[in-house]
């Protein structure tokens, strides 16, 4: 199991009251899944994301990754994680503005201490793999937002990854744009890797074939998508 | 972590606004140019000092009336004390075993004519043989006073080139008769040009002999007794004799006080540190004023930048940098903005030195260690002044730093 979730708390302090973000979650997660988590505004989807993505610790319970335990780990080793196995699509791009295309791909490979020939050579076939190889030197203002986001997703896979973590990433595109974006994260995920996407969009979560639906914290609903399976089925 | 994208970072931030950055680095400027600077002329006029206060070897002492004097008081006290005669200055060369030259000198300062001409201010130096040495002088034409010109009180004279230009331009000054004072005396050389010392020319005086200086000029004059010792060595041995010798001569008891005084090159050395130490603490203190100033500014503007930056700090961190390479980033970007500073207060402090050397007679040169300390004083202040804001950024929050706006 690449992902195995056991009784995960996240409690916040807010003033003097405690908000249970998350309420005992359990999730599995396996190798090559493409998974959905959806979920009004509220419901700890995005607590979840930070926790499945490393960026913060839980208050209580299990969180093991390619079976290391997370919820134990310092913050330098969070880092690491994160830098190693875990790949950031935000629904804002989050690119560093003044660094070319090349240059935002290539950052995670900084933080990995992978040397600087290494580096480019990774880079270009990253973003050869989003179709974005005449773009390589243009700043994130000099590209269109659906340029912008195939750039974060070069970036998110040139480390090679466990997990593509996907948050929102259609939120800041028109529709064919976005599709454009859920077509990559296809061909991603049928390349092998694993996909978890979360979104409140029912045609965003439509493309994933396991949707997980939260509220109040906790997992309402966990189901294969049938819709999508039968799609894939009939294509094929 | 990227060297080169941080400093990349910093520069391009420094470019970006212009104004800002001057203002930024003011302070690191002012600091680093005030300490190269002073640096500079210091040392310039250390080795000037210890080159010209040294030039007739360092075992040569003064013994006069006054000595090394410090306050109004005891210029008045030694005012009261008995003149240091030509007797005494025979007494000395006579009985000093230690001494290999002893020299009797009086000074004056008047005018000198030769025909309609005239040069004012001229520094009239009467000496007794060895001036040469002791005075460092050589002579381009004619001869030296000699001997036999001190002791039959001739009215002869050696000139320095600039009084020889100025009364005999286009002749040959030899055999002229100048007029010094009330007296004519006979040229018989000229020295050769020695240059300017602090602003001054050393190369206005006449020389005469001393017992003539003393016959014609003044005779009431007090001399200056010039001491050169044989070696280093016996320095202090010569010291002691020549107190000794002058002591029994003025029957000065045990207990009693010197009612003379002597000056070594050593004497005027001590006075001349004490003087530059007293440079260097005001210096000092300028540059450590400045360069806090400008460490905070730094700071300042770091923190501005850590602000506005939160969210490349969320993406960073969210793409795997741990908390030293945030606070190497922005340690490096404080760093970069300092030594920037330096650099400039190098360039400026070294240009400040050259100018200074080349329109006035202060010496100051281009002073290697004072550049590596520059450097390394603005570096100091970014890596100390930029700790508490790199160490603000590498300790955000991931999550509160992507939502940043």
């Amino acid at each position: 199991m690449l992902i195995s979730i056991r009784d995960l708390h996240r409690v916040y302090q807010v003033g003097s009251e405690e908000v249970h973000a998350l309420n005992s979650v359990d999730l599995d997660i396996d190798r090559n899944e493409y998974v959905a988590i959806m979920g009004p505004s509220g419901s700890g989807k995005s607590t979840l994301m930070n926790l499945l993505g490393c960026l913060d610790s839980p208050s209580r319970g299990s969180y093991k990754l390619k079976d290391l335990e997370i919820g134990k780990m310092t913050d330098d080793e969070l880092a690491r994680i994160r830098n190693q196995e875990i790949g950031f699509v935000f629904q804002t791009f989050n690119l560093l503005a003044r660094a070319d295309a090349l240059h935002n791909v290539e950052l995670p490979l900084v933080y990995a201490g992978v040397k600087h020939e290494e580096r480019r050579k990774r880079a270009r076939e990253a973003l050869d793999l989003v179709g974005l190889s005449d773009r390589m030197k243009h700043k994130p203002n000099e590209l269109s937002g659906g340029q912008r986001q195939r750039v974060a997703i070069a970036r998110a896979l040139v480390n090679k990854p466990s997990i593509i973590l996907a948050d929102e990433p259609t939120g800041n595109l028109d529709s064919t744009t976005g599709e454009e974006i859920m077509a990559a994260f296809e061909r991603i995920w049928n390349q092998g890797n694993t996909v978890i996407v979360v979104t409140h969009e029912p045609d965003i979560a439509q493309h994933a074939n396991r949707i997980v639906r939260m509220r109040d914290g906790k997992i309402e609903s966990d189901v294969a998508n049938t819709r999508r399976i039968a799609v894939a089925a009939a294509r094929s | 972590m990227n060297l080169r994208e941080s400093t990349g970072i910093a520069l391009a931030a420094l470019r970006a606004n212009k104004l800002r950055s001057f203002l930024t680095l003011l302070g690191t400027i002012i600091g680093v140019a005030s300490v190269i600077a002073v640096i500079s002329f210091v040392e310039g006029m250390n080795r000037f000092v210890s080159e010209k206060l040294l030039n007739a070897g360092s075992n040569v002492f003064q013994v006069d009336k006054f000595g090394f004097i410090t306050s109004n008081d005891a210029y008045l006290d030694a005012l009261r004390r008995p003149d240091i005669t030509i007797d005494d200055a025979d007494a000395l060369r006579l009985t000093l075993k230690h001494a290999q030259m002893v020299m009797a000198a009086a000074d004056d300062r008047l005018r000198v004519h030769y025909r309609s001409k005239h040069v004012d201010g001229v520094n009239l130096r009467g000496r007794g043989p060895g001036y040469d040495v002791i005075d460092d002088l050589t002579i381009a034409e004619g001869r030296h006073l000699t001997d036999f010109d001190d002791r039959h009180r001739e009215r002869v004279c050696v000139l320095g080139p600039e009084i020889a230009d100025e009364l005999f331009p286009g002749m040959d000054p030899i055999d002229k008769e100048v007029r010094i004072g009330d007296q004519t005396y006979r040229v018989v050389g000229v020295t050769k040009a020695k240059g300017r010392m602090l602003g001054q020319s050393q190369d206005r005086f006449a020389v005469i002999p001393v017992r003539s200086f003393l016959k014609f000029r003044d005779e009431r004059a007090s001399l200056t007794v010039s001491i050169k010792s044989a070696d280093q060595a016996s320095l202090p041995l010569a010291l002691q004799e020549a107190r000794n010798v002058l002591r029994g001569r003025r029957h000065l008891g045990p207990g009693r006080p010197d009612n003379f005084g002597i000056t070594t090159a050593d004497t005027w050395m001590e006075f001349y540190r004490t003087l530059t130490g007293g440079i260097f603490v005001v210096m000092i203190g300028v540059a450590s004023i400045a360069l806090v100033v400008g460490g905070i500014v730094i700071m300042n503007i770091m923190l501005v930048s850590v602000t506005e930056r939160t969210r490349e700090i969320g993406i960073r961190k969210a793409l795997g940098a741990r908390r030293r390479d945030i606070l190497t980033q922005f340690l490096v970007e404080a760093t970069t903005l300092s030594l920037t500073g330096g650099v400039i207060g190098i360039v400026l402090g070294v240009g400040l030195a050259l100018l200074v050397g080349a329109l006035s007679p202060l010496p100051a040169g281009v002073n290697v260690p004072a550049i590596v300390l520059g450097i390394m004083m603005s570096s100091m202040v970014g890596i100390f002044f930029g700790s508490y804001p790199a160490f603000r950024a590498a300790k955000l929050d991931p999550i509160e730093a992507l939502r940043h706006e």
